[in-house]
């Protein structure tokens, strides 16, 4: 229904007004090898640099149970060389170049990335091909890698004082979801972790078909082709090995958490919603995308308005909606109480707020609204750094260079009616969990 | 029997002889096939690549507004129709707050961006993104800074907008008691982390009394009793003509910003009244302080020895030794030994800071408590063994071919390059500092590297302050 609605409007728009020139956003384009292996080119000649990432749609959600941290186990031994180049070449080799490289590991995406003089490309696409099909993982750099990653863990995680309350929120609120796991891994999985878990794993997802290339910046998209086809050419897809099951999730789902720990100095809260994304019900990203900017995106949105001028109740309130995953998206609102207002007391004047502001939607706010997102997409095309990363995560959440470049023709298309249906199926139907973190000893 | 020997045996050596050299030929030429051919030869791949490498030369103008003489420097770029200025308020950091309105510096930027005489904070921040403008300020340590960027289209607007700010922020009583009150929470959220505590206390510790080892949020105390007189008090003091220093990148010409200048600037006072702030005296012999931090599931070590600053004759050199000791990443000599070699940290840098009056060489790691000793260890025989002994040629070869292929990742965005263009100034590189720069980097010689590896990696010649679990051994 909402999307036949979608289609109308759409094609009205598109039959009846002479759209406002919004001739690109990136101007990506996109192309696939025979093995599978998507590419997508963003073209950008301001400066002779070019950014390099490389997406594999395989991450910790794809671990088998109890062996968490396997992905990013991995991530780190792709940096210890193959049976070609060593890692200590691979490091120099990039050194020398100049190549900035890096890798990070998410819940859903592995991506390897490198920034680079235009020069230097097909020395990074020759060794990230390489590394693609011929890692070779020495017993001594397993242990090594396993040893940092556990440093990692310490350092990034366990130092933080806020950690076992993030690590306890993911788990109720993702109950048997894989989205509930720890991307670092518990230290009792990364010291339980074999060279054959992290061998097993590339083996079996590491493959062309299961990966995106971005090449973002002064590139066109002819050498693209050419060179994407010299270095990936040859890599023959493997077979996958099984990815992720996504459970169902019980919806109608209201659940609390609250911890008072140690080194929290004042409370917070922080309110998720299970929420449609590209991968699930996709018809609804537009509106819930507008629905957060509204609510709670910066400092003129509605609840910053209510809450923290009128009310008086929160100093911060925000709401952020990511719908880039593979399986559901989340919709959050995150709050910093006024010195005196209980969490308690907070999250019920946030509810009623959201309910108030939904009420309250017309035809003014939302075109206002859609205004705001809409008024500063050239800044877009501006690094070509940042639009390889926003760029990467579409791509490689699924979405069509078509559907990336036409996003301001979605929101654009959104009207308040579907705001308001969306948002009261959101936060009426689904699974939502509120958290509470305080200074040890606060009620 | 002898001599039969001899010649049936000099037969045989020279079979022997000939099967040697057809196997050193066949090696030989299998090598060679192996490098040319299947093994990874960089060399190959770049001499036989497409791309090749492109001339790019960034070449900004002086700009000087025709009233005021207002200066700034300018790179004309336009890939996107966006317009991007840095411009900061030199020595107007949190360094010049009054010892008794400490943090009102921090408290003017965030004031600067809740509205104008004639726009309520509310209907200004409307305006911002409606025009998709972005206006931010912020007070570093030395020095004030403000930011724009704009879209060609709303240039207009975004001038206007900057300039009332600058001339009639609003300061209204409600907005000031909001971010007072946000302030206080931000000062609470400081002291969870051991990080951020480790932050604070390093600062206090290295600069004692000088304004350098303030809370950069300020003292709440002082904070809270802020009022909009002061911060505009504050304002007429700090921010100038004569302090003022501006980068612009983006869609804009010479002839156009020269009166955009004169129109957003031109109604500053003419000079300021910062109270000179003294160098502060520096001792890094002191011994180690370390931080009792439960809670702390790994240590985390800070440490600090001398460095120098942009203009000092040692600052291309010592740029290049740091690199190499601990500033290229997972292939620096503090990364190898006990990272890539040992397991023992995730992390171990060192970076050079540039503050105006205390340019420091400075570095970090952490680990979990068991191997936090060896990583000290680590750090110390490193440090000692690069200070005696210097860098290879090798090294200092392959950190200048990083610093020089890796220069032009910076000309990604023009926010980017307006902040590279401001701090030009800052630091009186002059207007041809874009094109020198590499030549700066290739007149380096390993010499020139030792030598300050040996003025500056002295034995034992770094402070550090630590935070975590230290068992007995608390201070030493």
């Amino acid at each position: 229904m909402a999307r036949l609605k979608y289609i109308i409007i759409y094609g009205l728009l598109l039959c009846l007004f002479v759209l406002p020139v919004q001739a690109r956003l990136f101007g990506a384009q996109s192309f696939m090898l025979e093995n599978g292996l998507q590419v997508v080119v963003v073209e950008n000649h301001k400066a002779p640099i070019i950014k390099y990432m490389i997406w594999y749609k395989a991450s910790a959600v794809d671990e088998k149970e109890g062996k968490g941290g396997t992905a990013h186990l991995l991530e780190h031994l792709m940096f210890r060389g193959t049976s070609n180049v060593s890692g200590e070449m691979f490091d120099d080799v990039l050194k020398q170049n100049g190549v900035e490289s890096n890798a990070f590991t998410s819940l859903d995406f592995t991506v390897y990335y490198h920034s680079l003089d235009i020069s230097k490309l097909e020395l990074v696409m020759a060794l990230e091909a390489d590394r693609m099909k011929n890692l070779q993982i020495s017993p001594k750099n397993f242990a090594l890698e396993r040893d940092i990653v556990y440093q990692e863990r310490k350092q990034v995680v366990d130092n933080n004082p806020s950690a076992p309350f993030s690590e306890s929120y993911r788990k109720v609120l993702w109950q048997e979801h894989p989205y509930a796991r720890s991307v670092s891994g518990t230290e009792k999985e990364i010291k339980s972790l074999t060279l054959e878990d992290v061998q097993d794993f590339y083996n079996g997802l590491y493959s062309p078909d299961n990966a995106v290339l971005i090449l973002s910046g002064d590139i066109d998209m002819q050498t693209a082709k050419s060179l994407a086809q010299k270095y990936y050419g040859e890599i023959e897809k493997r077979p996958l090995a099984a990815k992720a099951k996504f459970p169902n999730l019980k919806q109608n789902i209201r659940a609390k958490l609250e911890m008072q720990l140690p080194q929290i100095n004042t409370p917070r809260l922080l309110k998720t919603y299970i929420a449609p994304s590209l991968s699930l019900n996709k018809d609804e990203i537009y509106n819930l995308s507008v629905l957060s900017k509204y609510l709670g995106e910066g400092e003129t949105s509605e609840l910053y308005k209510d809450l923290v001028l009128e009310q008086k109740k929160a100093l911060a309130v925000s709401s952020s909606y990511d719908y880039l995953s593979r399986s559901y998206g989340r919709f959050q609102i995150s709050a910093l109480p006024a010195n005196g207002v209980s969490v308690q007391e907070l999250e019920q004047a946030i509810d009623e707020s959201i309910k108030k502001a939904i009420k309250n939607l017309n035809i003014d706010k939302i075109n206002n609204v859609k205004d705001k997102m809409l008024s500063g997409l050239v800044y877009l095309q501006d690094n070509p750094f940042d639009a390889a990363d926003t760029v990467g995560i579409m791509s490689a959440a699924g979405m069509s260079v078509n559907d990336i470049e036409k996003q301001a023709e979605y929101i654009r298309a959104v009207q308040y009616q579907d705001v308001k249906e969306s948002a009261n199926k959101l936060f009426l139907e689904n699974a939502a969990l509120t958290g509470f973190l305080k200074p040890l000893g606060e009620n | 029997m002898r001599s039969r020997r001899r010649s049936k045996s000099s037969a045989f050596f020279a079979k022997i002889l000939q099967y040697l050299l057809v196997l050193l030929l066949v090696l030989g030429g299998s090598w060679y096939f192996y490098k040319q051919y299947i093994s990874f030869n960089a060399e190959k791949i770049l001499s036989e690549s497409i791309l090749q490498e492109k001339t790019f030369v960034a070449r900004p103008v002086e700009v000087i507004s025709p009233h005021y003489k207002i200066k700034a420097y300018l790179l004309e770029e336009k890939t996107a129709p966006i317009i991007s200025f840095s411009f900061m308020f030199k020595g107007a950091g949190r360094v010049s707050d009054d010892k008794d309105q400490q943090g009102i510096s921090g408290l003017t930027a965030a004031m600067l961006t809740e509205g104008t005489e004639s726009l309520t904070s509310q209907d200004f921040k409307e305006k911002l993104e409606n025009y998709a403008i972005g206006i931010s300020f912020s007070a570093g340590l030395d020095d004030f800074t403000g930011a724009m960027v704009t879209t060609s289209e709303h240039q207009k607007q975004a001038y206007a907008l900057l300039k009332d700010i600058l001339i009639h922020p609003r300061f209204d009583k409600e907005d000031l008691n909001r971010t007072k009150l946000q302030l206080q929470k931000s000062f609470l959220l400081q002291k969870e982390h051991p990080q951020s505590i480790l932050n604070l206390k390093f600062a206090e510790y290295l600069y004692k009394n000088h304004p350098y080892g303030r809370n950069p949020l300020g003292e709440w105390n002082a904070v809270s009793k802020l009022n909009r007189q002061d911060l505009l008090k504050y304002m007429q003091t700090h921010f100038a003509q004569n302090n003022l220093i501006i980068g612009v990148a983006g869609d804009i010409t010479p002839e156009n910003l020269e009166n955009v200048l004169d129109d957003v600037f031109g109604s500053l006072p003419q000079s300021t009244a910062i109270d000179f702030v003294r160098n502060p005296d520096m001792d890094f012999n002191m011994p180690e302080l370390n931080i009792d931090f439960a809670a702390g599931a790994q240590n985390i070590s800070r440490f600090a020895a001398k460095g120098v600053s942009r203009s000092d004759k040692d600052f291309y050199p010592l740029y290049v030794a740091n690199h190499i000791f601990g500033g290229s990443g997972l292939s620096s000599r503090l990364s190898k030994a006990a990272r890539e070699d040992k397991g023992l940290t995730y992390s171990i840098y060192t970076y050079m800071s540039l503050a105006d009056k205390s340019p420091l060489l400075q570095g970090e790691f952490s680990a979990t408590k068991d191997k936090y000793a060896k990583v000290k260890e680590i750090l110390r025989q490193e440090w000692n063994k690069f200070g005696q002994q210097g860098a290879t040629e090798q090294e200092v070869e392959d950190a200048k071919n990083y610093l020089l292929a890796s220069y032009n990742l910076r000309f990604a965005s023009i926010a980017n390059l307006s902040e590279i263009l401001l701090y030009m100034q800052k630091e009186d590189l002059g207007l041809d500092f874009l094109q020198n720069r590499n030549n700066n980097i290739k007149n380096i010689s390993t010499e020139q590297v030792n030598q300050v590896a040996k003025k500056y990696f002295k034995p034992q010649g770094y402070v550090s302050v630590n935070i975590g679990n230290f068992g007995q051994n608390k201070e030493k």
